[in-house]
């Protein structure tokens, strides 16, 4: 215990020493929707302008100042905030009472235990201290909701912040993105295409295979199926987290060429092996130019996107789940066309024509835009 | 195509990948990379927990010392005149202190007054807390406001000057100049020509301009004290521009009679700093840790001395930044962006703060830190921009980075 004190008195006096910042004036607002607390951080100086703080009148406020006054100091906060749901005004409880530091100096720091009608959460907070004497005054909110926290300011402008859209939980952003992502797979013509162009070779006998006799198996086919979706999405995982990261940026426009040329590319090598008969090679390869690909996507959703790392998961695994999905349904389809006499002869070919036909088309309308 | 074909093999081994991709994203290792960035940045977002509650305090323990000049009331001012005295005290303290503070106290007291008609000298002076508060068209607003009303010399005089600098700091020299021809015409003498020596010496004339201006104050006789300060923070300016050792010596002059000129004392931190000579950066910049400008020079100076507090100042720099960027409203962009390359050594952020600072301020600090922000950061466009409206401009500047 004495060394908890210790420690505390250190931290004080290594407070003191210090020369602090000249900042306009901001109180700190953290609001923890998991507690139902508040607490709200008033720099001194500022408190100093509601309350009269310095009682012997020689500009020092000392602690005995400060606790003298604690029930003035206590009504200005409580006046100034008011917490609210749809059901109407929240109590608040005084819980813990003291200082705390920022960068400009010593705060008085309370914090409430928020009771709304109805057992709720609240909705609202609605902040109004200070902004009748400094117009630069704002309050810094952070509102903290399971592992997702978000930042918001109160302005004279913004007195009232809404807090449930401040903050969507990460469970809520990452089933938002887990759909996003399965739809925009779904919708993405190009993936597809460049998927099936990939899967087609799992689906072929080789005329080495049928004049040795070595047809292969499911289990066999199946295998190399798993090594090349793994290594399309490794690859992709890699360069979507990359470029929704902001660590990697490529222009899109070059981006989407060059998807469109792999699928021309990967649809001529299943004729034509001049990139090699490893699949899940060129599945990685060509899966880090779709990632960037993705990217741009996921890119357009998450204005406003707190938590990124989570919207990303969550995206990333929505693409991976649409893939899944597609082979569930796709790969028994063309197994089972296989076997059929016309599949490797007419439509292989045919599919094989048809994609890299489309996706030289969009070669040229997308080099067009670079 | 047979060809391939029959190569086909032996290429797979060797060139199978494609050549478009990126070189560092070859093989699993990038796997690793990525997933160390997600982490990092998973780190990142749950750092930011507030500081501890101490209920523990002693009683005697002096918590803070108030400002002596805080408004002592929300007392709606008596009369037009107690107003502008205590608006004008306010502004002052602003400038003095470096503290922001003052001016919103400034602020609300107009807004109380709003609707209602401003005296002449009341809007002289909302203009220049516009100014300080970098609202630059509010400013603008107020001031030809109070030349189309006013006839009193003093607050004509007072708008455009401040008319002329805030195009000076904008970069629109040429309005600059015509407000500078007509305070010329409407109150002649040292400050008028101060203010034709720094348009010309932002667009080509520098040396020229250096001299003629020297000659002017040497040549007047009974110069006012403020006349004369103003002048050589002037010539210290142009000085510098020139790469000339003797801006150091104007601005001291001008630090001498008035150590509270934070614009000139960043400046001549500024200079000691561009010029290899850390230890006098720390001593004028010694007590002025407050001021964000001052502490940026200062955590710099001491990184190249490897002070012991260097990064203790950082540190608190850091913690301040992170506070002003919740809050959005940034007053000190060119410091955080100065901080940014020089500290943290980000140049991308540091980029796009230089710049959105530079599309507002355009003095010769906002546009070398623009330009080396652009250098570090390897963009050659916004090199580009830069580059060509300094050609634009006619302008150069000996502490702007060399053209490679």
């Amino acid at each position: 215990m004495l060394a908890k004190q210790l420690l505390a008195m250190v931290a004080m006096l290594a407070f003191a020493g210090s020369v602090l910042a000249h900042k306009a004036s901001d109180s700190f607002l953290y609001v923890d929707m998991d507690a139902s607390e508040v607490r709200i951080d008033i720099a001194l100086r500022d408190l100093a302008l509601l309350v009269p703080l310095d009682s012997n009148g020689d500009q020092k406020v000392t602690g005995q100042e400060l606790r003298a006054q604690r029930n003035l100091a206590t009504q200005a906060i409580e006046s100034a905030i008011t917490l609210t749901n749809e059901q109407g005004a929240c109590n608040i409880r005084g819980q813990a009472w003291g200082l705390s530091a920022h960068s400009d100096g010593p705060y008085l720091a309370t914090r409430y235990r928020v009771d709304c009608p109805n057992g709720k959460l609240p909705d609202q907070i609605e902040y109004t201290l200070l902004f009748d004497r400094d117009s630069l005054h704002r309050g810094l909110v952070q509102i903290t909701s399971g592992e997702t926290r978000s930042l918001t300011v109160l302005s004279p402008d913004q007195p009232v912040v809404d807090l449930t859209g401040g903050s969507i939980g990460p469970w809520s952003t990452f089933g938002t993105f887990l759909y996003e992502g399965i739809f925009h797979l779904l919708i993405g013509l190009d993936h597809m295409l460049f998927l099936l162009v990939l899967v087609l070779p799992a689906t072929l006998i080789t005329r080495q295979q049928k004049d040795q006799g070595t047809d292969r198996s499911l289990k066999s086919r199946l295998l190399q199926l798993t090594g090349i979706v793994t290594a399309f999405t490794v690859a992709h995982s890699i360069t979507l987290a990359l470029s929704a990261l902001d660590i990697v940026r490529l222009p899109i426009a070059w981006v989407e060429t060059v998807i469109a040329l792999s699928i021309a590319a990967a649809a001529l090598n299943v004729a034509w092996p001049f990139l090699g008969r490893k699949t899940w090679k060129l599945a990685f390869a060509f899966g880090l130019v779709h990632g960037f690909g993705f990217a741009s996507v996921l890119g357009d959703l998450t204005g406003g996107v707190s938590n990124l790392a989570v919207a990303l998961a969550g995206f990333n695994l929505g693409v991976e789940f649409g893939q899944l999905g597609l082979l569930i349904v796709g790969f028994p389809l063309l197994y089972a066309l296989a076997h059929v006499k016309a599949y490797q002869r007419i439509v292989v070919p045919l599919v094989l024509m048809g994609v890299g036909i489309v996706s030289l088309m969009w070669v040229v309308e997308r080099a067009g835009s670079i | 195509m047979t060809s391939s074909d029959n190569k086909s093999p032996h290429r797979t081994r060797h060139a199978s990948l494609p050549v478009f991709f990126l070189p560092a994203l070859r093989r699993g290792g990038a796997f690793w990379i990525g997933l160390g960035l997600l982490g990092l940045l998973c780190s990142a977002t749950v750092a930011a927990a507030p500081n501890p509650i101490q209920s523990d305090f002693d009683d005697d323990a002096v918590l803070v010392t108030l400002p002596a000049s805080a408004p002592a009331s929300d007392r709606v001012p008596s009369s037009p005149e107690a107003m502008a005295r205590e608006v004008q005290r306010l502004i002052s303290e602003a400038r003095r202190s470096g503290d922001p503070r003052f001016l919103g106290y400034a602020e609300r007291l107009f807004e109380q007054q709003a609707g209602q008609a401003l005296t002449d000298s009341l809007l002289v002076l909302r203009g220049t807390l516009a100014q300080s508060l970098h609202q630059f068209d509010a400013a603008r607003q107020d001031f030809q406001t109070v030349l189309r009303r006013s006839d009193v010399p003093a607050q004509r005089a007072q708008a455009l000057l401040t008319l002329a600098n805030i195009e000076i700091v904008q970069g629109n020299y040429d309005r600059a100049q015509s407000f500078c021809e007509q305070l010329t015409a409407e109150r002649p003498g040292l400050i008028a020509a101060s203010c034709h020596a720094q348009v010309a010496a932002r667009t080509g004339a520098a040396k020229a301009a250096y001299d003629k201006l020297a000659a002017t104050t040497r040549s007047m006789n009974n110069v006012n004290i403020q006349d004369y300060l103003w002048v050589q923070g002037t010539l210290g300016d142009i000085a510098a521009q020139l790469g000339q050792s003797s801006a150091a010596g104007h601005w001291q002059q001008v630090l001498s009679q008035d150590p509270d000129d934070l614009y000139t004392r960043a400046q001549l931190a500024d200079w000691y700093v561009q010029n290899e000579k850390p230890e006098q950066a720390l001593v004028v910049t010694e007590g002025y840790e407050a001021i964000d400008n001052l502490a940026v020079i200062r955590a710099i100076a001491m990184r190249r001395v490897n002070h012991p507090d260097a990064t203790v100042l950082a540190s608190r720099l850091r913690e301040r930044f992170e506070e002003a960027l919740w809050r959005g409203s940034m007053l000190h962009q060119r410091d955080l962006a100065r901080f940014e390359l020089d500290i943290e050594q980000r140049p991308k952020d540091s980029l796009e703060h230089a710049i959105a600072n530079w599309a507002s301020q355009r003095e010769p600090l906002d546009t070398r830190l623009a330009l080396r922000a652009a250098i570090a950061a390897q963009d050659n466009t916004a090199l580009g921009q830069l580059r060509d409206w300094l050609k634009q401009q006619n302008q150069a500047d000996a502490r702007y980075p060399e053209e490679s």
